[in-house]
């Protein structure tokens, strides 16, 4: 038995000297975002892990960036400096970009502005059938055979947009807008192997591991190569978050972006100063059908009466809801509850919280009080709603005749337990609703198909500005999941618009949604002047969230982990994490 | 070979083929038959786009030409396809690419389950009802009854996090440590379990007594001729040990971030990236068809007395 013993202590001891000891030393990290990367094309990439990993690797005219202040900011990255534009007499706007001295691909040739017009011209078209195509959809002549951007020479990068945008300078640093040569990217593959990888960024893909682990490292062709700190960057690749944490507890990740819920708690007290919970632009909401009956049997309402009396009941239910039993009992991730769908972190021309702003109320940010206070007071005034609609059984506290629904979600334990919560809240006035969870690619076929009654949804922005919340709304819009505008409702003329206090040509009453919403928007996009802008997307969210079918329950939160070890990290509010100039200590 | 055994392994080689053709089929039309597609995501492309993409990659032909193509490139070219979520790199290389990994890992954990299994098996039944054996058997028991996610959980929480004298995650050589030992102690533990029970049941045989009886040493009597006959069983279960550990690595490749074929494999369902599920999903019914039919020849080869019809 010693022998046993003995020889099982060698073997660990063996062990123990394969395996890493020294985990990291000053030039390198090594850090977890997600599993694989779908793409690392800067063109093809709509995830937040790929684009964490294209910032590092290629440089846009423009890039996020922290000031002496350490608050983040838009500069210039390959271009000398972000132009004003010249307005047109048609309206659309003119930039003119001049690209910096000394600009090279990591293979030494020179970048020259034919590369992002071939790369802006690829990204937006059709045949390549990139996710984030739209993203150039402010440039004019999107949707036609080319966009209105030319090199006027190796130097000089000229795009018009179809009229001015407040985000553009942010688009410009979205990986969608970075350059890609084309003699690179005539190889299908170039975008999967080191080898074939040409970028023009901080650092080069040196290694890639399928599954398993992607390296880069220091870019010596890079035009700012004396202000990158960190020489050698690996990113590993797993989705497992209980993985992550082991990694990251026996040291060998400095970063991991992903934690188990169950374990929240836990690590938050064990690692106080390395758990981080961080701003992330999104909402995490409960959508209804906007064609679901949810009148009681017998009802007479019909047409638009029909409809408003569904918006009551519907803005009634929202507010039966304990938005911050959900996010500290449930999320347990920081999140903050939410009365409005504008996500918290977008901003008003003068720099305060759009979510704050939105509503009439003075009393509270939104379109409801979602403080703890007012959670009893909110939840009579449902009541004394819902009763104008139901019968209410008082003795039992209950309404007798709310026909069921279904709310349908995507398979994931918070998901379901947000849904379970749901559900107890609606039963204990005797609202029956049955949870249904379906596997993510069938969750988003039936979702888009309108053939559900409520479900789970969440948006996360794309950019920093108000509209990539409200265009997704219209009735032509592929994220339309609630069918404004579509089925029944196409013909239900119960909005109204009046434009003409702001100097603009709109007044709609009883109008349909396409006669209102989709003008809106419209309106929205065509507008040049950004007080304007910003007051008629507050009334965008106003008509949306007048229509009860957005419930939102809560602003989303990016929770990781990481070494504090490590100085000079951050990341910015769509969620990229910028690693370039950090130094461990 | 005589040409009945020959006759023999042509006929199961045919039905392997059918097997495999069998389960082509039926998974490329369930595939099919699920809602959702490869172009869909949360943030919607544009109807043209996806159009284009649906073009590009044939799939808006009727789904018997795309059926017909498909089985054609397989068969004649060993052509797998484009992924259609990995833009730019192909089935077979991401099936390559995983197999090298997790053909090690079961290979390997054959192997130690394989060796270990038998060896504490025997000695089990040598020293049946004694303190080794019963040791012996309560481990077993206890490796058997443990499904591999909570065995892998544990040797994650004790060798990566508590004492971290093994990598958590299996992008490195030692990674596979844990990974290989989790996959391995089902088996191993079944192995000997099955070795001392066949052990018993042969020790107690006449021609092991006439051989004591004749004055064989009992080295020659254990590797001779017990050990030998009491391993039938534990080829039989070679078969259902692939599958098991085939299986049960898509569960301990997601617990320690191994980079093996499972986790492509499952992604690729949830992805509806239709040309990966059927790439491996082909590769691993071959594997299992080709490891059961070497299991039953080698089941005949050891033991000339079983009848194969």
């Amino acid at each position: 038995m010693k022998k046993i013993l003995a020889m099982a202590l060698a073997l660990i001891m063996v062990f123990a000297l394969a395996a890493p000891a020294a985990f990291a030393d000053g030039s390198s990290i090594a850090v977890c975002l997600a599993s694989e990367p779908d793409t690392l094309d800067p063109a093809l990439n709509s995830a937040v892990d790929g684009a964490t990993l294209v910032s590092h690797l290629f440089s846009g005219l423009a890039k996020w960036a922290q000031d002496e202040n350490g608050a983040l900011v838009i500069v210039p990255d390959a271009a000398e400096e972000l132009v004003e534009g010249v307005v047109n007499d048609d309206g659309t706007v003119t930039y003119t970009y001049t690209l910096r001295d000394g600009l090279l691909w990591s293979d030494g040739q020179p970048v020259t502005a034919g590369d992002f017009a071939f790369a802006w011209q690829r990204a937006a078209s059709e045949a390549l059938g990139a996710d984030y195509g739209y993203m150039f959809e402010v440039v004019d002549g999107y949707g036609t055979d080319a966009l209105n951007v030319q090199a006027i020479d190796d130097k000089t990068l000229e795009v018009t947009l179809a009229n001015a945008v407040s985000y553009w300078n942010e688009l410009l640093a979205f990986p969608t807008y970075f350059p890609v040569r084309e003699d690179v990217v005539a190889d299908e593959g170039w975008a999967t192997d080191p080898a074939t990888y040409v970028s023009n960024g901080a650092y080069t893909m040196t290694g890639w591991e399928h599954n398993s682990v992607i390296t880069l490292e220091k870019n010596a062709n890079f035009v700012d190569a004396d202000t990158v700190l960190m020489d050698k960057i690996e990113f590993y690749l797993s989705d497992d978050a209980n993985n992550m944490v082991a990694n990251f507890k026996n040291g060998t990740w400095q970063l991991i972006d992903d934690v188990p819920t169950n374990e929240m708690a836990a690590l938050k007290a064990e690692y106080p100063d390395e758990y981080v919970v961080a701003g992330q632009i999104g909402t995490y909401y409960v959508c209804w059908n906007v064609n679901e009956n949810i009148l009681p049997e017998g009802c007479e309402l019909t047409g638009v009466e029909a409809e408003n009396a569904r918006a009551e009941i519907r803005n009634a239910i929202s507010l039966l809801f304990d938005r911050n039993y959900i996010v500290e009992e449930i999320g347990q991730a920081g999140q903050v509850p939410a009365s409005s769908f504008v996500a918290m972190g977008m901003t008003n021309p003068d720099g305060s919280q759009f979510y704050q702003t939105a509503g009439s109320s003075d009393d509270f940010d939104g379109y409801y009080d979602v403080s703890e206070d007012a959670f009893e007071a909110n939840f009579d005034q449902a009541i004394e709603v819902l009763k104008k609609y139901y019968d209410f059984d008082e003795a039992s506290f209950t309404f007798t005749n709310f026909p069921s629904m279904t709310y349908l979600y995507n398979t994931s334990e918070g998901h379901k337990a947000i849904g379970e919560y749901l559900q107890s809240a609606l039963a204990g006035i005797g609202i029956t609703m049955n949870l249904e969870n379906q596997e993510w690619a069938t969750f988003l076929n039936t979702r888009k198909n309108g053939d559900y009654s409520i479900a789970r949804n969440g948006w996360l922005a794309d950019y920093n500005d108000p509209i990539c919340f409200l265009d997704m709304w219209t009735t032509a819009s592929g994220n339309n999941d609630v069918q404004f505008g579509k089925g029944d409702h196409a013909d239900v003329a119960a909005y109204s618009l009046d434009l003409t206090d702001l100097g603009i040509d709109v007044n709609v009453e009883n109008g349909t949604w396409a006669d209102t919403y989709d003008v809106l928007i419209k309106t929205i996009k065509g507008c040049t002047d950004n007080e304007v802008r910003y007051e008629l997307m507050h009334r965008a969210e106003d008509l949306l969230m007048s229509t009860g079918c957005i419930c939102p329950l809560y602003f989303y939160t990016d929770t990781y982990m990481i070494s504090k070890d490590v100085d000079g990290f951050f990341s910015n509010p769509l969620g990229y994490k910028y690693f370039m100039y950090c130094t461990i200590g | 070979m005589s040409p009945k055994t020959l006759k023999y392994i042509l006929k199961r080689i045919g039905l392997a083929v059918l097997t495999v053709w069998v389960v082509i089929t039926v998974t490329f039309f369930v595939m099919h038959a699920v809602p959702g597609g490869p172009f869909m995501s949360e943030k919607a492309v544009s109807p043209a786009a996806q159009a284009a993409l649906e073009a590009k990659y044939g799939l808006d032909k009727p789904l018997m030409v795309q059926y017909i193509t498909y089985l054609r490139d397989v068969v004649t070219k060993f052509d797998f396809g484009p992924s259609l979520k990995q833009r730019g790199r192909m089935v077979i290389d991401v099936i390559r690419d995983g197999m090298k990994t997790s053909v090690k890992l079961g290979v390997v954990a054959a192997a130690v389950a394989g060796a270990i299994g038998i060896v504490l098996g025997a000695v089990a039944a040598l020293r049946r009802n004694k303190l080794i054996d019963k040791i012996i058997m309560v481990i077993t028991t206890a490796f058997v009854s443990m499904p591999s996610f909570i065995m892998g959980s544990l040797l994650l929480a004790l060798f990566a996090i508590r004492w971290a004298i093994l990598p958590a995650n299996g992008a490195t050589p030692q990674g596979l440590i844990l990974p290989i030992v989790t996959l391995a102690l089902y088996p191993m533990a079944y192995i000997t379990r099955l070795t001392r029970s066949s052990m018993l049941d042969v020790l107690g045989q006449d021609y092991i007594r006439t051989a004591k009886a004749k004055g064989v040493s009992g080295v020659k009597i254990i590797f001779g001729h017990a050990l030998k006959n009491s391993l039938i069983p534990v080829i039989t279960y070679f078969g259902p040990m692939l599958a098991y550990i085939v299986t049960g690595s898509l569960v301990v490749e997601q617990i320690f971030a191994v980079p093996g074929i499972g986790r492509a494999f499952v992604s690729s369902i949830t992805n509806r990236d239709y040309p990966m599920v059927m790439g491996t999903t082909i590769v691993l019914a071959v594997l299992i068809v080709v490891m059961n039919l070497v299991s039953d020849i080698l089941y005949k080869v050891v033991d000339p007395r079983i009848n194969l019809d």
